[in-house]
C-alpha cells in the first residue's frame, strides 16, 4: 500500500523536523514494514514548466517543429519536437539536460542531454505526460500529444514538481506486514498510529448531520453479514474530472482518477480505508435490498464479468435483481455513467469472510474487497460517510441530498481484556510502570483502569474486530509501544538433564557423511513429485503411490514412494555434464497404505518413512566394477556408520533391474532395500544415453544404530603370516561366497589358512570355455611357530586339494 | 716412500670428501686404486726396495689401499643417502589428487552447522513426517478457518483426501510448526529442540520462490521465558552461520501462530548496513519471524499458557545459504545439478 505523506498530513501535524527516515523506521520497528520512502519531486527534477513563444517549421523535416521555449530567467531556448497540438501561449513540460525520461513512455530510463535533431540544435524535450510517467494522471487522448499544462497557472520556470504538486513523500508499506491490523489500511489509520507513536494530535472528522429525513429506504436481510448500511441519494451532480488536488492524490498512491463521482468513492476509500460506491439512481428500481444471493441469480458486473450466483454470496438488489455484489464489486447495470444526474452513495459494513469467499469463488478480488476481508470496525461507516459528503457538496455546490438512511443492525462491542500486571511484568523480562503502560496503551485508544495487580483494559472499535482479543495482544501494544529497541536480550538458564543421546539422528548423518566423504558421492535433493515418465519406467506400476489434488504440474502429480525414479531423472540430467559421477539422496517416501495416527486418534496419516537412495553412473561399460564399487559402499556402510549389519538376498528382484544384476539387502529376513543395474529397456525409457547406472534404496527407518561403537579387539599374530596368491580354474558360474566357505568353512583347530579373500577373477583368452580363473589370496600363519616356507606351500596345497574335491577346481597353469 | 704414501693419502682424503657425485667418486677411485692409481704404481715399485723394508712398505700400502676403499664406499653411502630419489626436473606445482570428491548439499550442509551449534546448548533434534492433516498444519496453530494458506492454491492437499473435516484433509507440510505441536504433545516441559525440515507451497516458481524449501525451527518453552531471551537464540544462529557478530533488530510482525510475533532482520552483511541493492537501501534483511508460542497453540499441545510459554524463530535454509554464498536462483537447490552442488564443499 502507498500512502502520501501530504495527506497523512490532512490528520496528523508531523512536525517540521522530523526525519522521514526516522519514522520509516519507527513505523517499522513497531507498526508495519515501511519497504520504502520515495521523494517523489526526485522523478521530475531538471522539470520545468515552459511556454512556448513561438512555433516554426523544422528546416530538414516535415514532422518536427522548433519551438521558441521560454524556461524562466529570461532564457529562451530552441526545443525541437514532434508533438502534433503545439501552440504559441502554451505552458508545457519541458525536460531540461540531466532529467530522466522515458521516449514514448516505453523502454529504459533515458537521461536527456542537448543534441542535435536532423541538423537543429534542441535544449532539453517538450514532453508527453507518458514521458514523464504521467500517462495515468493525464490521459493523452492521441499519440504524440504533447502535455498541456495550460491550466496551471504558473509562471514560466516554475519547477514543475512544485506546479504539479508533486513535492511529497511516498511511503510503500508491506501489505503483508498488516494482514492483521484492518484498521490501518488507509491514511487515516496510519496517522492515527503515527500520533499514537509520537503522542501528537489527531484531526477528527466531524460527522455527518443530514439535513433530510426522507422515507429512503434499505433493507437487510442478514445482520450477520452486513451489519451496517449508509445510503446517501443525491441529486444535481454530473459527471466531469474531479478537483486537480483529488486527482493527483489519488494518482499518488497508485491508483487513476476517473471521474469526479468515481473518485471520491476512491478517495474516501484510501482515506478512512472504508470502501464506498456511487451508484446511479435513476438504474435503481424501488429499494434498496442487501440479502444472500439465489441459487442461479445472474449479474453483471462493471467489469463485463457475467456471473451466475450462489447463495453464500451477498448483493446489493433492487426490486428488479442484484444491483452489485456486495463489498467486491458494483453491477454494470447501475453504474456511473456519462449522463449521471442523480446517485447513491452506499458507505457499508460487511461480514469479512464471507466477502473473502465470494471475491475467490469468482477470482475478482478487488481494492474494495482486499479491504472488507480484513474485518474492518463499522463505526468508520460513519468517518468515510462523513468525508464524503464534504466532497460531495465541495465538487457539486448545487447538489441536494434526497435521502437518507443509516441502517446499524448490529454494533460490535469493544473488546474488553483483564491483564495480571505480574504476569505481564514477567512476560515483558521488565518492570514497567503502572504510569508508563496506561500512557502507551492510551496513546493507542485503550480505555485503562487499573486496580491493585489487576488492569481492565477496554480496546478502541478500530481494534476490536479480532486483532486484540486476549491478554498477550495487550502485552505485544505495551512492548511494542515501548520499542522492542529497549528491551536487552536476557540468557536462558539450561536445566541439565543428561546428555542428548539420539542415535537414530547420529546414524543418519554418519550415513550421509560416509557416502559423500568416504565414498566419493554427491548429496543431492530432488522434488517428492515424480514426472509420469520415470514413474512409468522405474516403477512401473502406482499401486500404493500417492498423488497431489493440485499438482504443480499436470505430469507431476504422483508423489514418491521410491528416492528412484527421480535419482534416474538426475542422473539424465547431468548426463549432459558428466561421463560418471555417483549421487545420492536421502528423503520422505510415502505410501497410500497403513494409515495410522500417532498423535491424535481421529487424525489418520499415511505410512512414511525415510529413504536412502544412490545411483553410480559410468560411462565404461565395465559392470562387474561398477557393481563391485555400488555393493563395496553397501557392504562396508554398517561398519563405517555403527549399525547392525545387514546381508545380502536374492529373493525379490527390482522391477527396475536387470534380470542377472540386482541383490536385495536383508536385516534378518526383512529386506529393508536392494541394489542392481537399471535394466537396458528402463534406462531408454528414462531417456539416459550412454551410461551405465547401478542404483541402490535403502529403507532408513529400518536401520538400526549401534548403541556404542562395536570394534573387536583380537591380540596381534605372534608369528608371522604370509599372504599367498593362488589362481584356480572353476565352473564358470562357481559363486565366491561358494568359494570362500569351502576355503574357510569347518576349519580345523590349528588350521594354518587364518583368512582368504578375493582378488579378481577372469574369463577369455587361455582360459577353456564354462571356466573362469579366480586368485584368492589366503594368509597363511600359525600361532605356535614361524612356518617354513615348505609349510606355507603345503597349507596352501591342502586349499587347492580341498577346492578341487569340493568344486571342482584346478590349479591353473601358469 | 713412507712420506709419498702419507702425501697419497692425504690427497686421496681430500678429494673423497670433495667429491660431489658417484661419478667423480669412481675417478677417484681409479686414480688411486686403480690399475694405473698411484697406490698401485707404488705397489709396482716395491720390488725396488731393499728387501727389509719391502714387507713394512707392503703392509702399508695395503692398509692404505683398504683405507681408500673404506673410504669411497663410505662417501658413496653418503652420497646416496643425501640424493633425491627423482631427477632434478621433478615438478611439484601439478596439482594434487581429490580423496573422495563427494560432498554434502549445501543445505545439508547449514543444517550441520545449526545441529551443532543447538546441540551445544542443550537443544534436541526433532524430525517429523512430510505429509500431515490441515487440523495440524493450521487447527492448532490458530489460524483462522478461512485463512488464505489453506486453500489449494496454496497448499498440496493429497488427492482424495482434500475434503471433509480437518482431521480428514492431507497435505504436503506448509511450515514446520505444526510437527512441533506434535512434539509438544508427546514429550514434557521445559523444551528446547529444533526441527530441521523439508516444506511445501503451491506456488509460482522463479529465481526467489520455490515449492519446495527448508525450513529449521528452534523452540524453547519453560516457566520463565521473555521474549527477549529470544535475542541469544537469534545471535547464536547468525553468528555461527556468518562466522561474526551479525547485529539483529526484532520488529513487530504477524503471524497467527505467535503472540508477540516478530519480523527479525540482520543487518546486511553485503554494505554492512549502509544500505545497497541487496538491503533495498535500508540496511537491514529480513531472515526469520519469531515471536513466542500463540497462547491456543500452547493449548493445542496441551499445556496451560498461563504457565508456559516461550519463544520460536523458522528460519529459511534456503534463503540463508543464498546469503552466505551470494547463490541467487533458489531453485538450483532442488536442481540435483553436479555443477552447482560440487561448488559446495
Amino acid at each position: 500500500m502507498k500512502l502520501s505523506l501530504s495527506w497523512i498530513g490532512d490528520y496528523v501535524s508531523i512536525p517540521e523536523n522530523m526525519d522521514l527516515k526516522k519514522l520509516a523506521y519507527d513505523l517499522t520497528m513497531s507498526t508495519v514494514e515501511v519497504e520504502d520512502v520515495e521523494y517523489l519531486a526526485r522523478r521530475f527534477d531538471n522539470m520545468v514548466v515552459g511556454v512556448i513563444e513561438k512555433v516554426e517549421a523544422h528546416p530538414n523535416a516535415d514532422k518536427l517543429r522548433v519551438c521558441k521555449v521560454d524556461i524562466g530567467g529570461g532564457e529562451i531556448k530552441d526545443i525541437v519536437c514532434g508533438g502534433i497540438n503545439l501552440r504559441e501561449g502554451m505552458r508545457v513540460a519541458v525536460s531540461c539536460p540531466g532529467a530522466v525520461v522515458r521516449w514514448h513512455g516505453e523502454g529504459e530510463p533515458v537521461v536527456i542531454k542537448n543534441s542535435k535533431l536532423r541538423g537543429v540544435e534542441s535544449f532539453g524535450m517538450i514532453c508527453a505526460s507518458d514521458e514523464i510517467g504521467l500517462g495515468d494522471l493525464f490521459p493523452a487522448s492521441q499519440e504524440a500529444e504533447i502535455l498541456d499544462l495550460s491550466a496551471f497557472a504558473v509562471p514560466a520556470g516554475t519547477s514543475l514538481a512544485e506546479a504539479l504538486d508533486m513535492d511529497d513523500v511516498i511511503l510503500e508499506i508491506d501489505n503483508k506486514s498488516m494482514t492483521n491490523r484492518p484498521d490501518l489500511w488507509g491514511h487515516y489509520g496510519i496517522a492515527r498510529e503515527i500520533a499514537a507513536l509520537y503522542d501528537l494530535p489527531l484531526a477528527e472528522i466531524s460527522p455527518y448531520e443530514p439535513e433530510v429525513q426522507s422515507d429512503f429506504k434499505v433493507e437487510i436481510t442478514d445482520p450477520d453479514r452486513c451489519t451496517r448500511y449508509i445510503g446517501v441519494e443525491m441529486s444535481g451532480v454530473e459527471v466531469k474530472p474531479a478537483p486537480y488536488q483529488m486527482q493527483n492524490r489519488i494518482w499518488k498512491v497508485g491508483m487513476r482518477p476517473i471521474n469526479a463521482l468515481v473518485d471520491i468513492t476512491n478517495y474516501v476509500m484510501l482515506a478512512t480505508g472504508n470502501p464506498t460506491h456511487a451508484f446511479d439512481a435513476d438504474h435503481i428500481t424501488d429499494h434498496i435490498v442487501v440479502r444472500p444471493a439465489l441459487r442461479g441469480e445472474r449479474l453483471r458486473l462493471l467489469n463485463e464479468k457475467e456471473l451466475e450466483l450462489c447463495e453464500d454470496d451477498l448483493v446489493i438488489t433492487d426490486s428488479e435483481g442484484p444491483v452489485a455484489l456486495a463489498g467486491v464489486m458494483g453491477g454494470a447495470k447501475d453504474s456511473i455513467l456519462p449522463h449521471t444526474e442523480r446517485v447513491i452513495l452506499e458507505v457499508a459494513n460487511f461480514e469479512s469472510t464471507g466477502i473473502r469467499r465470494t471475491a475467490l469463488r469468482y477470482d475478482n478480488r478487488t481494492e474494495a474487497s482486499s479491504r472488507y476481508e480484513k474485518a474492518i470496525d463499522p463505526e468508520r461507516c460513519g468517518q468515510a460517510v462523513a468525508l464524503s459528503m464534504q466532497y460531495f457538496h465541495k465538487i457539486y455546490p448545487e447538489l441536494k441530498v434526497t435521502g437518507f438512511c443509516d441502517r446499524y443492525v448490529k454494533k460490535p462491542e469493544r473488546a474488553e481484556i483483564d491483564v495480571n500486571l505480574t504476569w505481564l511484568a514477567k512476560r515483558l523480562g521488565k518492570d514497567l510502570s503502572n504510569d508508563v503502560i496506561r500512557k502507551k496503551l492510551e496513546l493507542l485508544g485503550f480505555d485503562v483502569e487499573i486496580d491493585n495487580d489487576n488492569m481492565h483494559v477496554t480496546a478502541p472499535s478500530w481494534r476490536s474486530t479480532g486483532d486484540i482479543s486476549m491478554k498477550d495482544d495487550v502485552m505485544e501494544e505495551v512492548a511494542r509501544m515501548y520499542g522492542y529497541d529497549h528491551f536487552e536480550a536476557t540468557e536462558f538458564t539450561t536445566a541439565f538433564t543428561g546428555a542428548i543421546n539420539q542415535k537414530d539422528q547420529d546414524l543418519l548423518r554418519n550415513i550421509k557423511e560416509y557416502l559423500a566423504f568416504r565414498c566419493g558421492m554427491q548429496e543431492v535433493y530432488t522434488y517428492p513429485w515424480m514426472s509420469d515418465v520415470y514413474v512409468k519406467a522405474v516403477l512401473q506400476n502406482t499401486e500404493n503411490v500417492l498423488k497431489l489434488a493440485t499438482p504443480p504440474a499436470p505430469d507431476l502429480s504422483y508423489i514418491r514412494s521410491s528416492l528412484l525414479p527421480n535419482l534416474c531423472e538426475a542422473v539424465v540430467k547431468n548426463e549432459r555434464y558428466f561421463t560418471g559421477f555417483s549421487i545420492f539422496e536421502e528423503a520422505q517416501v510415502f505410501f497410500d497404505r497403513n494409515y495410522s495416527a500417532l498423535y491424535d486418534e481421529t487424525e489418520s496419516l499415511p505410512e512414511q518413512r525415510k529413504h536412502i537412495g544412490g545411483a553410480f553412473a559410468s560411462s565404461e561399460k565395465n559392470i562387474t566394477e561398477l557393481f563391485r564399487e555400488t555393493k563395496g559402499v553397501l557392504e562396508y556402510m554398517p561398519r563405517f556408520t555403527h549399525m547392525e549389519s545387514f546381508v545380502f538376498k536374492k529373493e525379490t528382484k527390482p522391477v527396475w533391474a536387470d534380470d542377472v544384476v540386482w541383490l536385495n539387502i536383508c536385516l534378518g529376513d526383512e529386506i529393508i532395500g536392494e541394489m542392481g543395474l537399471l535394466a537396458k529397456k528402463v534406462s531408454m525409457e528414462c531417456g539416459i544415453k550412454n551410461l551405465s547406472v547401478m542404483l541402490f534404496e535403502l529403507d532408513a527407518t529400518r536401520l538400526k544404530p549401534l548403541k556404542s561403537r562395536t570394534n573387536k579387539f583380537t591380540h596381534l599374530a605372534e608369528y608371522p603370516e604370509t599372504d599367498y596368491d593362488i589362481s584356480l580354474l572353476f565352473q564358470s558360474d562357481a559363486r565366491w561366497t561358494d568359494i570362500h566357505d569351502a576355503v574357510m568353512g569347518k576349519k580345523k583347530a590349528g588350521s594354518l589358512v587364518k583368512d582368504a579373500v578375493f582378488v579378481d577373477e577372469y574369463r577369455g583368452k587361455q582360459i577353456p570355455a564354462g571356466k573362469k580363473s579366480v586368485t584368492i589370496r589366503l594368509t597363511i600363519g600359525s600361532d605356535e611357530k614361524t612356518l617354513t616356507s615348505q609349510e606355507i606351500e603345503n597349507a596352501a596345497n591342502q586349499v587347492v586339494k580341498k577346492l578341487g574335491k569340493l568344486m571342482g577346481a584346478e590349479l591353473r597353469m601358469q | 716412500m713412507k712420506e709419498k704414501i702419507t702425501g697419497i693419502l692425504s690427497d686421496v682424503k681430500a678429494k673423497i670428501s670433495g667429491a660431489a657425485s658417484e661419478s667423480e667418486l669412481q675417478n677417484v677411485k681409479s686414480a688411486f686404486i686403480g690399475k694405473q692409481g698411484a697406490l698401485s704404481l707404488l705397489m709396482k715399485e716395491l720390488p725396488n726396495l731393499v728387501p727389509e723394508l719391502r714387507p713394512e712398505m707392503g703392509t702399508l700400502l695395503n692398509q692404505a689401499k683398504n683405507q681408500v676403499k673404506e673410504l669411497i664406499d663410505e662417501k658413496r653411502m653418503e652420497l646416496k643417502l643425501k640424493a633425491s630419489e627423482v631427477l632434478p626436473d621433478f615438478d611439484c606445482s601439478v596439482p594434487g589428487i581429490m580423496p573422495a570428491p563427494g560432498g554434502l548439499h549445501p543445505i545439508t550442509q547449514m543444517c550441520y552447522d545449526l545441529n551443532d551449534t543447538f546441540r551445544s546448548m542443550g537443544f534436541e533434534i526433532f524430525q517429523e513426517d512430510d505429509i500431515t492433516s490441515e487440523m495440524y498444519a493450521f487447527d492448532k496453530l490458530n489460524f483462522p478457518q478461512n485463512h488464505p494458506a489453506r486453500e489449494s492454491m496454496d497448499t498440496y492437499w493429497l488427492e482424495g483426501h482434500d475434503s471433509g473435516s480437518t482431521n480428514e484433509k492431507l497435505c504436503l507440510r506448509p511450515h514446520l510448526t505444526g510437527g512441533s505441536v506434535r512434539y509438544m504433545q508427546t514429550h514434557k516441559p521445559p523444551y528446547r529442540f529444533v526441527y530441521p525440515g523439508r516444506v511445501y507451497r503451491n506456488e509460482t516458481t522463479d529465481a526467489h520462490h520455490e515449492r519446495a524449501f527448508f525450513q529449521y525451527e528452534a523452540l524453547i518453552v519453560d516457566k520463565d521465558i521473555t521474549f527477549t531471551s529470544g535475542k541469544v537464540m537469534i545471535k547464536s544462529i547468525l553468528s555461527k552461520v556468518f562466522g561474526t557478530d551479525v547485529a539483529v533488530r526484532m520488529r513487530s510482525g504477524f503471524f497467527p501462530f505467535v503472540e508477540p510475533g516478530f519480523e527479525i532482520d540482520m543487518e546486511c552483511q553485503v554494505c554492512g548496513g549502509k544500505g545497497c541493492s541487496v538491503c533495498k537501501h535500508v540496511g537491514w534483511i529480513e531472515v526469520m519471524p519469531g515471536g513466542s508460542p500463540h497462547p491456543n497453540v500452547l493449548r493445542a499441545a496441551g499445556l496451560d499458557p498461563d504457565e508456559y510459554t516461550g519463544f520460536y524463530v523458522n528460519i529459511g535454509l534456503d534463503r540463508l545459504v543464498m546469503m552466505r554464498y551470494g547463490v541467487d536462483d533458489v531453485r538450483l537447490f532442488h536442481s540435483a545439478d553436479l555443477r552447482f552442488l560440487k561448488q559446495f564443499r
